[in-house]
């Protein structure tokens, strides 16, 4: 891994890490715990990307132990993210958008089992009201375990792909081409 | 307890929370959580045993509103040693010491650096949004109103951050390359910790007990 990778990684953690003083600016529904980990694969490919979300998901442990677990969905969304860049999926937010939505559809898919088995569906406030919301709406546990998941994921991971699509398309070309994705995934190599 | 090795503690922190999930409901769960807050409540570290409580606190509320007593018990047992274990870690572990017991290990340098470089941008990081937030909130910005109002002033507020953050990666590259920190090579640790050989057998004896637990319990 090069110097200018090795640079990345860290700077990228901190920035899921320190997004969330925005967040509680705008008082939004929203965690951009992912930002990092989507923009350093936007910018440099998967295996940065998953090198992000498990650092992310280690720093962040030491906040809050129970986000260890959840450092599949780091890499799931690593993954998703490598490929939404190399179809260049962050050329505008027409795109970005939607495939934000669908990362939101997988990333609960996959963090649903984790938060059920591990945690009776309780890791955050909202998720565990939005989670007896969905019991009380007559879905089984794990059915409401997903709409849980899925009402915080969804919209979260679609603002996140978007902030990522902007940032990509305010770096200058110069600092952009330095990376070895990042032309690539707006669409312009 | 701060003397012990890095990896010994790393071991504990890792082995109790696992216990507690292997280990039958709820006497399992029990034994485990008695261990780490004893941990957290030994001498010098008391300060940690309130915001170990205060942080599992929420989750035995909102078990209690999504299941019943039992399994309240069970799953808030597990997240309760959990949470002490990992304060209990954070109270104990220094950065610096667990890097240069990597190093010493052999282990790359790239993966004690990351590790350091991580602990150390966060605070920076977070403090410059704060930063931003103000001064954008000094220049008349409004973070509340529609949704669509609320994301605007998001964008705001994020892309100064991002975007000089990505710039300092050139600076930081500059600076690793100027040190020679490339892949495959070595360093040598200044002052390494103490590894003794009962420290060894201990995080040994945990990866045997945790691994007969899952045995016994599977079988």
């Amino acid at each position: 891994m090069s110097a200018r990778l090795l640079a990345l990684i860290p700077v990228a953690v901190a920035i899921s890490l320190a997004l969330s003083a925005a967040v509680d600016a705008v008082a939004l529904p929203l965690f951009l715990d992912t930002t990092g980990t989507i923009l350093a694969t936007a910018l440099a490919g998967p295996v940065v990307g998953i090198a992000v979300g498990a650092l992310t998901s280690a720093v962040n442990t030491l906040r809050n132990p129970t986000f260890w677990p959840f450092v599949v969905v780091q890499v799931i969304v690593a993954l998703y993210a490598g490929f939404a860049a190399r179809a260049a999926l962050f050329r505008s937010l027409k795109t970005a958008v939607p495939a934000g939505l669908g990362l939101g559809v997988i990333a609960s898919l996959t963090s649903t089992p984790i938060s059920y088995f591990v945690f009776g569906c309780t890791t955050t406030g909202g998720i565990a009201l939005t989670t007896a919301l969905g019991k009380a709406l007559g879905l089984p546990p794990l059915g409401a375990c997903f709409f849980g998941s899925f009402v915080s994921d969804f919209g979260d991971k679609a603002v996140t792909f978007a902030l990522v699509a902007s940032v990509l398309h305010a770096l200058p070309r110069r600092t952009a081409a330095r990376f070895p994705l990042a032309l690539r995934a707006i669409g312009a190599a | 307890m701060r003397a012990l090795h890095p990896f010994t503690l790393l071991a504990v922190a890792a082995a109790l929370p696992a216990l507690a999930w292997i280990l039958p409901a709820p006497a399992g769960g029990l034994a485990t959580a008695g261990i780490a807050f004893c941990l957290l409540g030994s001498r010098g570290l008391r300060r940690g045993l309130w915001p170990a409580l205060v942080a599992a606190a929420p989750f035995r509320l909102f078990l209690l509103l999504l299941h019943d007593v039992r399994t309240t018990l069970a799953i808030g047992l597990r997240i309760s040693t959990m949470v002490a274990s990992f304060v209990w870690l954070a109270a104990v572990l220094a950065p610096d010491r667990l890097v240069e017991a990597t190093v010493a290990r052999g282990w790359s340098i790239t993966a004690a650096y990351l590790f350091a470089a991580t602990l150390s941008a966060v605070p920076m990081l977070r403090a410059r949004a704060r930063r931003i937030v103000e001064a954008q909130r000094c220049r008349g910005l409004s973070p509340r109103g529609s949704v669509a109002n609320r994301l605007r002033a998001l964008r705001a507020l994020a892309l100064p951050l991002v975007l000089s953050a990505l710039h300092e990666v050139d600076e930081r590259t500059l600076a690793l390359e100027a040190r020679g920190l490339v892949p495959g090579a070595r360093r040598t640790p200044l002052a390494p910790p103490p590894d003794r050989v009962v420290e060894r057998v201990v995080r040994w004896g945990l990866l045997l007990l945790c691994l007969a637990a899952l045995v016994r319990r599977v079988a």
